[in-house]
């Protein structure tokens, strides 16, 4: 019965929305607009997570970053803090639960790569065959760095597919010879592109084996080298970050209170980073377009209200042949729901459209995605606000006394 | 066994401090099949009289037996039962949904009913073919003429099989050549074995009924058996 009254009145609704077209779409605007700017930005924001999340997980999750950290009153002092390969025999003496370690040396002076008439400036680094196993790069073609290559000192090179490209390297640069600092150095390996991270290109680099670079650098005592570790299975990257820190600060004679002279950073850290802002871009823009759903929803009640008003006689004429309180304010409800609902599809459709054309109207944007949760949340918000703000208007016109109602002109 | 028992029947309004005694003790029965004016001048008391029959209001104090149904003591609901079961308006301004069309408008009262759409299609069609009103089935309310428009409101009146077809004012808003057809088609439902009654204030409408209760000061003033004027 109550199942009946049901498809009874939605019936009836659809014929007075689509009765009234224009206003029954004036009426949803509100919730359009609502829904398709929650839409939107989630779509967006969770295109976005959801690609870094990927492309943090390439980079290695359970990898540790050290570097050298220097507080902006030292720098204005001239004091710069280091990491020296002192502290890298260190870790690698003593260091608990490390699978893989690397130093990475930057490029100090001039980061200038030639080939043939090609000049371009590339992020070179010294590192060793570990590095490998710690940032997850692998080689497309050719090999990466060799122990011996480090022993050696070998003048060899492992580039990015960006770099390549730069230097109009041939498909395959393996055994070709760039010019690094002066010096030649004979390309072993290609790199496997690894794509971008914001707008960052990881493809746009050289590999030198560490002892090269050092050598390359002349041996000055001011050295700064990061070191990058990877975590044996079952190693707690808080632990080991634990242990490293604690080793650390007692190599740089650090007092009790003084700060760390050093960074220890997780990839998880970094992606945890992440995750916080767009966490928190989602809540603000979700807070703010809540709002707008909310002011959506008092323009559907403030329409259903002149609705009741206009059909107080039908309502009357309704009465009189015999509808019952329910009949009267289900139609009014499950108008208020249908109109809302509608503008929530709407706004669903609209939205998804919007941060499609903003994440391809950026160059390098990962593309938007749309969780389900969203959609439900879209819906069942919009829903809910039609019920809401119908309640009134319905009790409204299920409470109007027949003979009044029939007399109203 | 009247099918109308009307017992002292007051309805009494506020008006500010006064009480206006819009019905002042009416004791009246209808017996099933009668066909009944109820004249008199405007202030009489009859469209109250009309609002206490349609079970749309309730007496201020009297007991109203309908069908043997006591309505006393009903509640809002109970009423709109009521009325959807034993009582067919037909109202001067016709009071048809706009956005209907014929035949949505003679479905509406089975909707309370419950009952399902397609049988529903099929006694709303028959109760317009009734009027002879089959070929406009799908026509808006603003399509139809006036004398159309009423014809739709008599079957939708119908269709429920009231035991009472209440009318007020019917002719009210037609003119005389369309009047006489309405009219007519009331005593043809009359000799069907329907049980009518009519508000009115024309006497010529009064003159086709059986019985006519004439009202005046909220009393029942004359009420007398007169002998049918057919057109």
């Amino acid at each position: 019965m109550m199942l009946f009254a049901f498809i009874e009145s939605s019936r009836s609704a659809l014929i007075s929305i689509y009765a009234h077209g224009l206003r029954s779409f004036l009426t949803t605007l509100g919730i359009v607009i609502g829904v398709a700017s929650v839409i939107a930005v989630v779509s967006v924001t969770q295109g976005m997570s959801a690609y870094i999340g990927d492309t943090f997980a390439a980079l290695g999750s359970n990898s540790l970053t050290i570097e050298s950290r220097t507080s902006t009153e030292d720098r204005m002092k001239g004091i710069r803090n280091r990491l020296t390969p002192d502290d890298l025999e260190l870790i690698e003496l003593r260091g608990e639960g490390i699978a893989s370690i690397t130093p990475i040396l930057a490029a100090n002076r001039s980061s200038q790569v030639k080939y043939g008439t090609q000049t371009v400036f590339s992020q070179i680094l010294g590192t060793t065959y570990a590095f490998q196993d710690v940032a997850q790069f692998y080689t497309a073609s050719g090999r990466f760095l060799a122990q011996s290559d480090n022993q050696t000192r070998r003048r060899i090179a492992v580039i990015g597919d960006k770099t390549r490209e730069n230097l109009d390297l041939p498909e395959n640069p393996v055994n070709e010879y760039i010019e690094i600092g002066g010096e030649w150095f004979k390309i072993v390996g290609l790199l496997e592109t690894k794509g971008e991270i914001m707008g960052f290109n990881q493809d746009d680099l050289v590999l030198v084996p560490y002892a090269t670079m050092r050598s390359l650098q002349g041996n000055q005592a001011q050295t700064d080298i990061q070191i990058q570790l990877s975590l044996t299975e079952g190693a707690d990257v808080n632990d080991v970050s634990q242990q490293l820190t604690t080793l650390l600060r007692s190599a740089h004679d650090l007092s009790a209170n003084e700060e760390d002279d050093f960074i220890i950073q997780t990839s998880e850290q970094l992606m945890e980073t992440f995750d916080q802002i767009i966490g928190t871009v989602t809540v603000v823009v979700g807070g703010i377009v809540g709002i707008s759903l909310l002011v959506g929803g008092i323009g559907i009640m403030n329409i259903m209200l002149v609705s009741v008003t206009e059909r107080t006689r039908e309502i009357g004429i309704c009465k009189a042949i015999g509808a019952k309180r329910h009949h009267i304010l289900l139609q009014f409800l499950i108008e208020a729901l249908l109109l809302s609902l509608i503008g929530g599809l709407v706004g669903l459709a609209l939205g998804f459209g919007l941060g499609t054309l903003i994440a391809s109207s950026i160059p390098g944007f990962p593309p938007a995605a749309i969780p389900w949760w969203a959609i439900a949340l879209a819906l069942g918000f919009s829903g809910f606000v039609g019920i809401l703000f119908g309640i009134l208007p319905a009790a409204k016109a299920a409470n109007l006394d027949p003979i009044d109602a029939l007399r109203y002109e | 066994m009247a099918l109308i028992q009307l017992d002292n029947i007051t309805k009494h309004y506020e008006m500010g401090s006064q009480i206006v005694k819009a019905l002042d003790g009416i004791t009246i029965a209808v017996e099933p099949n009668e066909y009944v004016a109820f004249v008199g001048s405007s202030g009489s008391g009859k469209s109250t009289m009309l609002n206490i029959l349609g079970c749309l209001d309730k007496p201020t104090s009297g007991t109203y037996l309908l069908n043997q149904k006591n309505v006393e003591g009903m509640d809002q609901n109970e009423l709109s039962e009521i009325r959807n079961q034993e009582i067919g308006f037909i109202f001067q301004s016709f009071n048809l949904l706009p956005r209907a069309n014929a035949l949505g408008n003679v479905m509406q009262p089975l909707i309370y009913r419950g009952i399902k759409l397609s049988e529903r299609r099929r006694l709303a069609a028959e109760a317009l073919q009734r009027v002879g009103l089959e070929s406009r089935m799908d026509h808006l309310p603003n399509q139809l003429s006036g004398g159309q428009r009423q014809r739709v409101a008599i079957a939708r009146a119908l269709v429920t099989h009231p035991s009472i077809l209440l009318a007020d004012e019917p002719t009210g808003n037609l003119d005389s050549k369309t009047s006489v057809e309405i009219m007519d088609l009331f005593d043809q439902l009359h000799q069907e074995g329907q049980t009518l009654i009519v508000v009115t204030h024309e006497h010529e409408i009064a003159a086709h009924c059986e019985r006519v209760v004439e009202m005046r000061d909220g009393k029942v003033a004359t009420d007398q058996f007169q002998e049918k004027m057919t057109a």
